[in-house]
């Protein structure tokens, strides 16, 4: 009897694809090469790779890297979808744009880390803004600066700059009057503690708010259109107490009780200036702009001042 | 000594002394301790005339004199005491404020005297104040030497340094200059003197009251001719406990516009406490009880013992830190923290000058500056909530002034502007100083404008001053109201309206320089103060 060479069965190309894919839709974190290999082990490494490369190349498979090796994993077809018109570059750069999540990203970090040409990543982002499928988005840290995120992501607030930003632009009018309000509120108590007459560690404990009164009360206002935090409240109290009009002192407060950060309490207080405008500021000599060129005897000398002839004749 | 100081105190010396002293004062001023023949040497003047400058300033406490070891004896001059003529004023207003009329007196004859003997202190001023009352009534001695052994038991006068008393040796020779010292237990002490008498009238109209006291005064006269009863003891002015005074002044309206006016009048009863107790450069006033204080406050204030205690921790707990708790005995110990005081007051002036010259959002980032010491150009921008482009022109500005100074902290060792952090801080004392030397240099200015109105105007003046004296010679002996009224219209209407302008200007102009001397007296001490602290 002729020994019988058992061919060893060619798979076909197909039907590993398929596999694949099937052991990709039963483990959806990620497959490893050690998994297919355990799956088929009669395949050889040569005919995996070719069926894995193709599969790549179709757009089906994601290609990561993880701890322990290569992953594949199914992508999304959906978003297979989308990209079948563009080219590997252009997905690579969608890849790193889609990584950088809500920040955005700086055209030069896209060429460092997609080692593309300059003018290659411009027009494969000109490419994918007319997509629709990244936006650009001005940084209002430094204004030439701009940052790529997806379409459809809001822009993180370290981008934007928050409450106080609108459209790139501080609104300082906006910042100075919820600065007044803040103020007027606190003096109204302050005065109104003053006036109850009473003993005066209650009075001073009276004329105390804290942060989240102050949050309060501007929020029920109704002055800002955008919605407004503790800490962007807590912000402004403290250009108030930079102002010098306010104080602020921290007690330990209960767990749980109203506006308590970390079992701490923020209290702020209207005070009055310490002192008078002092005396060096009330004569001309001391806002006097060309005070360096006076001396007797030259243009500018205390006796033909004008600043002085006109202070005097007032 | 800055050229400002210098010009500063050339202008005094000359407003206050005249020409020949202040030219003697000027050279010992910019060349230092010197001996009597290379001053003279120096100034150009006579011998005579540098000698009598001389004693003029030394009596004035101006010029200090020491006795080199090689024999010579060497010429100081002060300049922190001429400065101090800017002062006297605000210390006659002082003693006016708490001794009344006998007070102020005193205080402007130590003052314009130098060194001056009780008994003709008392003198002086039993005089001045006799003119100025009303006809047929004298000052009594009495009252006047009361309030100076008041004003002694205060501290606010004291005895000048003797001769101190040494055997004779009469092999040796005497010494070129008498070595004057004086015991720290004497310098309050009151010579017992009995001053019995009455002030007198320079021109008196009662002619018959003064008749009858005639023949007693000549013999009083005659006995004071001789050698007073207290010969030899010199009184003169305590600047410092002035200043002492002033700065609890300051402390206390500071607390009075930061918290109540209760609180202010503990802060006020509890610095009279330790007024002569505390050395008037210590940064903490002496402990004092709670019980304490309720005994000492003023007798208009009734408060309870529990609320002047809760008083007391307000003040302890409050974020300004003037009142500090030291213990508990005795109801809880407080003592007042001057030097935390005077350098709130100095970092308060520092604001307000910021804010009046450079506009309040200036004065917002340079308190955020003081508060956060160290910050970068972007953080001063997010903290202070102004927007880049004007928090940067404001930065800059100050910079330009020198209010605010820049720290480097390289990255790199070649120091790349790229990759360096630039901090922004403000150095106080710098800026005080700074400051400090404006203040010396606007006083000057106002001074020479004052001196240069008054040089414009000579002629009126001049004219004006004839006027009145005709006016009254011509009253004294009796004319009609016609003529007086004929000698009045000498002056014309426009030039009576030009007196009036001169006159408001002097002295709106003496008024500012008194304005200026507050924040001078502010900055001197916080300056003095942080010096002192090791």
């Amino acid at each position: 009897m002729a020994d019988v060479k058992v061919k060893p069965e060619v798979p076909d190309p197909m039907d590993i694809e398929n596999r694949i894919i099937e052991l990709c839709h039963q483990f959806p974190h990620g497959i490893t090469d050690q998994v297919i290999q355990n799956d088929m082990p009669h395949m050889e490494a040569q005919q995996r790779a070719v069926a894995i490369n193709r599969l790549l190349s179709m757009g089906q498979l994601d290609l990561l890297r993880s701890s322990t090796g290569l992953l594949y994993r199914i992508k999304d077809s959906q978003n297979a979808s989308k990209m079948k018109g563009s080219d590997n570059q252009e997905k690579l750069v969608y890849q790193i744009i889609e990584d950088a999540g809500n920040k955005g990203i700086w055209s030069r970090d896209i060429r460092y880390k997609s080692n593309l040409p300059l003018t290659e990543i411009n027009k494969i982002l000109k490419n994918l803004e007319s997509k629709k499928l990244i936006k650009a988005v001005k940084s209002v840290a430094a204004s030439k600066k701009k940052v790529y995120m997806l379409y459809n992501l809001q822009p993180d607030r370290s981008v934007t700059g928050g409450a106080w930003y609108s459209d790139q632009d501080f609104e300082s009018e906006f910042v100075e009057v919820l600065n007044q309000q803040c103020f007027k509120f606190l003096q109204s108590k302050a005065e109104a503690a003053r006036d109850s007459k009473q003993n005066p560690m209650i009075q001073r404990n009276s004329s105390f708010a804290s942060s989240h009164e102050v949050w309060k009360y501007i929020c029920e206002l109704g002055i800002s259109k955008v919605e407004l935090s503790m800490e962007d409240i807590e912000t402004i109290l403290n250009t108030l107490i930079y102002d010098g009009k306010v104080e602020m002192t921290i007690i330990a407060a209960k767990e749980g009780t109203v506006g308590s950060v970390d079992g701490q309490m923020r209290l702020y207080r209207a005070v009055s200036p310490l002192i008078q405008p002092t005396g060096l500021v009330r004569t001309p000599c001391g806002l006097c702009p060309v005070f360096d060129d006076c001396h007797e005897g030259g243009e500018i000398s205390p006796s033909n001042c004008i600043y002085m002839t006109e202070w005097l004749e007032f | 000594m800055t050229q400002a100081e210098l010009r500063l105190c050339s202008l005094l010396l000359r407003e206050h002394f005249g020409e020949i002293v202040e030219k003697v004062g000027n050279s010992l001023l910019r060349t230092g301790p010197r001996p009597l023949r290379l001053l003279v040497g120096d100034t150009g003047l006579l011998l005579d005339q540098v000698k009598k400058a001389l004693c003029v300033l030394i009596q004035h406490n101006l010029v200090r004199y020491e006795v080199q070891p090689r024999g010579s004896v060497e010429y100081e001059a002060q300049s922190k005491r001429i400065l101090r003529l800017l002062r006297y004023p605000r210390y006659i207003y002082t003693a006016k404020t708490l001794y009344g009329d006998p007070g102020e007196l005193l205080v402007e004859e130590l003052l314009l005297h130098g060194h001056l003997p009780m008994s003709c202190a008392v003198a002086r001023v039993a005089d001045r104040l006799t003119e100025t009352m009303e006809d047929g009534k004298t000052m009594d001695y009495t009252e006047v030497s009361s309030t100076f052994v008041r004003l002694a038991d205060t501290h606010f006068i004291q005895r000048c340094p003797i001769v101190a008393e040494s055997p004779r040796n009469t092999k040796a020779p005497p010494p070129p200059a008498p070595a004057l010292a004086i015991a720290e237990k004497d310098m309050y002490t009151v010579p017992r003197l009995s001053l019995i008498g009455k002030g007198k009238r320079r021109h008196s109209c009662d002619e018959e009251e003064e008749g009858e006291h005639k023949a007693k005064r000549q013999k009083q006269e005659g006995g004071s001719s001789e050698t007073p009863p207290d010969d030899g003891i010199y009184w003169q002015v305590n600047l410092e406990r002035f200043h002492q005074h002033f700065r609890d002044q300051a402390l206390v309206s500071a607390v009075a516009s930061r918290m109540d006016q209760t609180s202010s009048e503990v802060v006020r009863t509890m610095l009279r406490m330790s007024e002569v107790t505390t050395a008037s450069g210590a940064s903490h006033t002496q402990p004092l009880s709670s019980n304490e204080i309720f005994r000492s406050l003023p007798a208009g204030y009734n408060i309870g013992k529990q609320v002047l205690d809760q008083y007391l921790a307000l003040l302890a707990d409050d974020p300004l830190e003037f009142v500090g708790k030291s213990g508990d005995s005795g109801g809880g110990t407080y003592t007042v923290n001057l030097h935390k005081a005077l350098v709130s007051l100095a970092t308060a002036t520092l604001e307000s000058i910021v804010e009046e010259r450079f506009g309040s959002r200036c004065a917002r980032i340079f308190r955020l500056l003081l508060r956060k010491k160290h910050l970068e150009q972007k953080q001063v921008e997010d903290f202070a909530m102004i927007p880049a482009k004007e928090a940067k022109d404001m930065l800059y500005r100050m910079l330009s002034e020198n209010l605010v100074s820049l720290q480097e902290i390289p990255k790199t060792p070649d120091h790349a502007p790229s990759r360096t952090f630039y901090l922004y801080t403000v150095n106080v004392m710098a800026a005080a100083r700074m400051l400090l030397h404006r203040c010396y240099k606007s006083v000057a200015n106002l001074m020479e404008r004052r001196q240069y109105e008054m040089r414009e105007n000579k002629r009126l003046l001049e004219k004006s001053q004839r006027v009145e004296a005709i006016l009254a010679s011509m009253q004294a002996t009796g004319a009609e109201a016609a003529q007086l009224h004929e000698v009045e219209e000498m002056i014309t209407g426009p030039e009576r309206q030009q007196l009036e302008n001169l006159k408001r200007n002097v002295n709106k102009i003496d008024a500012s320089e008194n304005q200026v001397d507050e924040t001078i007296f502010v900055l001197e001490s916080f300056i003095e103060s942080t010096m002192k602290r090791p």
